[in-house]
């Protein structure tokens, strides 16, 4: 019972708060999460996804930046505090019985840098279930609110390496590249039980829609990022790279599962007949190559107070895999799986990315913001920072890809070339629609 | 009651609503027993010392676990359909975790009082109670015994005789998640 409960709990944990941890909460730098996630100049994203920023020089970007930033971790004091003995604790013990994944995978995501101001309580309702032979109806209450319409899951493409040599604006390297996308959505019949409190009914099929996709390889890479026109204050800046992606491995399963009722709802020794098949297609690492084309393109214009930049990333993206194995697999009343083809080509696409980034300096005020999307919904962020003598002042407002709204505020004070900063942040998770605070700190060499 | 598969979507939801929300299972338990047999309690009461009959019934359960039982509360209707004699009537409910322990007076978890029956009258009842704390514990199991018991009192001089026949029969089960 407890490991269905903490399997549904782990889809909604993963499911809502992997977003936003892809897209922001891996920040350590107190001043960015003080202006709610921007990025500027070289910062965060905008280097990543946009390739004309290689040839920005970093100091006309650098808009009261630091050169280093280091995090202080305070939350994993209170972290090491709320769980003094880890190595026994139970919670985080796979091999003990109160192991909790949840909390685990709560961990992960939420990586515990940051000190936590005000936890984002999780939703307190009854819910209330009504059991007959012949009926069920559940009651979730206002919890209903939190089961998924639409379709729900995390995905993400990243860059985990990028070496390589370059001269004069072309550079040669050859980039790792790596794509998840795992994505769920509730059948009809299941969404209306869950979120409407629809009795369940006779010879009915509730059932999930399920995507789960993973693949990866490395991409030998030609790029080039210079200055087109105007010069160091005031230029123009154009990038793109050319990428040969070589696909070492994938695999991909698209299915559905779920249950079917009876002709009574608990009659018989076996009430429910589980149901389920996907169609899953795969290429082992050893295997042949995948290869695909694509590139990047971006630009930027720096003009004295104002920077402007549009990058994109992995356009025309497909990967070819030439050699791909398709195997079946059927679940009713037994379950069998048998091979559909082998050594057959197929194809996958990687997500198209792009961020569009303004910022605009006036005296010892910086605004700006961004855009970012990598294929999930964009994120937003809008911030800006006044420096008053040795303090300054920051806030910020983003949208996260669940379309919610987040605030983040802060302050520094720098002493020479060093500078200490404090940040706030506030965040929901995936339980519920009230916002909780945390705190980064962290030192920074001017 | 083979009620595992609904705890998957049940508990779904008590995961989804997680935090101090309680989880309540109302369920009637009257439309397992309906038409086997298992709705009725023949008594037969002879003149003289009280007599009682009885029924057993296991019923599987999900297991709460580490969740914790908070309370469980009955109630139910009831007909004392008497067919012959005169006397009175009562339901005693046994609880315990295997069936000879049903037997234990110390496993009655609730008494229906005693109802005056005579002739051919049918005599309607109600069924109301909560479970005591120690009852409570046995629905954390995998599975309980009940035992179902009709008692009476034959104050006339012919064989007191009939059937309490069971109309409705709810548990409220509500449970404090302790799941996080």
């Amino acid at each position: 019972m407890r490991t269905f409960v903490l399997g549904f709990g782990l889809v909604v944990l993963v499911g809502g708060a992997a977003a936003p941890a892809a897209a922001q909460w891996l920040v350590t730098d107190a001043r960015r999460i003080g202006m709610g996630g921007l990025s500027l100049g070289r910062s965060g994203s905008l280097e990543r996804y946009n390739p004309a920023y290689r040839a920005v020089p970093r100091q006309a970007t650098l808009r009261g930046q630091p050169k280093l930033t280091i995090p202080i971790p305070l939350g994993i004091i209170q972290f090491l505090h709320d769980h003094p003995h880890l190595s026994s604790d139970p919670a985080f013990d796979p091999k003990s019985s109160g192991f909790n994944p949840i909390l685990v995978v709560n961990t992960i995501l939420n990586l515990p840098l940051y000190l936590e101001v005000k936890k984002a309580p999780t939703p307190t309702n009854d819910v209330a279930f009504t059991i007959g032979q012949d009926s069920l109806v559940v009651n979730l209450g206002a919890a209903a609110e939190l089961v998924p319409e639409d379709q729900f899951g995390i995905s993400g493409s990243s860059r985990p390496f990028s070496p390589g040599f370059g001269f004069k604006g072309l550079r040669i390297g050859v980039m790792g590249w790596v794509h998840d996308d795992v994505e769920f959505q509730l059948g009809d019949t299941l969404l209306g039980f869950l979120r409407d409190s629809q009795p369940a009914r006779h010879n009915t099929r509730y059932s999930v829609l399920l995507h789960g996709l993973v693949e990866g390889g490395f991409a030998p890479t030609v790029s080039y990022a210079g200055r087109i026109a105007g010069d160091s204050t005031h230029g123009f800046y154009a990038g793109g790279a050319v990428h040969y992606y070589v696909g070492v491995g994938y695999g991909r399963t698209d299915g559905d599962a779920g249950f079917i009722t009876g002709d009574t709802i608990f009659g018989g020794a076996n009430p429910v007949t589980p149901d389920g098949r996907t169609l899953t297609q795969y290429s082992k690492p050893g295997n042949t190559f995948g290869h695909g084309i694509g590139g990047d393109i971006g630009v930027a214009w720096v003009s004295g107070p104002i920077e402007i930049g549009v990058g994109v990333n992995d356009i025309g993206a497909t990967i070819t895999w030439p050699d791909t194995r398709l195997d079946s697999a059927f679940y009713h009343d037994s379950s069998y799986s048998k091979p559909v083809a082998n050594h057959v080509e197929t194809k996958t696409k990687l997500p198209v990315s792009y961020i569009a980034n303004l910022a605009y300096t006036v005296g010892n005020t910086t605004l700006g913001a961004d855009v970012l999307n990598t294929g999930r919904g964009s994120v937003v962020h809008v911030g800006g920072e006044q420096r008053i003598g040795l303090f300054a002042v920051r806030g910020g407002v983003a949208r996260d890809q669940r379309k919610r709204i987040e605030f983040g505020f802060g302050g520094g004070v720098r002493f020479g070339g060093l500078g200490l900063d404090v940040g706030f942040w506030t965040h929901t998770n995936s339980l519920s629609n009230e916002r909780g605070v945390t705190m980064a700190t962290s030192l920074s060499i001017y | 009651m083979r009620t595992k598969w609904l705890w998957v979507v049940a508990l779904a939801g008590v995961a989804a609503g997680c935090g101090e929300g309680h989880a309540i299972f109302n369920v009637d338990v009257y439309s397992f027993i309906k038409g086997t047999g298992r709705d009725t309690i023949p008594y037969f009461v002879p003149p003289g010392p009280p007599a009682s009959a009885s029924t057993f019934q296991r019923i599987d359960l999900p297991g709460a676990g580490s969740s914790f039982v908070d309370s469980v509360i009955v109630n139910g209707k009831m007909s004392l359909e008497n067919q012959a004699g005169t006397g009175s009537i009562g339901l005693q409910l046994f609880i315990a975790a295997d069936s000879a322990g049903t037997l234990n007076s110390s496993a009655l978890a609730l008494t229906v009082p005693d109802a005056a029956v005579s002739g051919t009258a049918v005599t309607p009842d109600t069924i109301v109670g909560r479970f005591n704390d120690a009852v409570i514990q046995l629905f954390t199991g995998s599975q309980l015994w009940i035992r179902l018991q009709a008692k009476g009192t034959n104050s006339g001089v012919i064989l007191l005789q009939g059937k309490a026949v069971i109309k409705s029969l709810w548990l409220t089960v509500v449970i404090n998640d302790k799941l996080f």
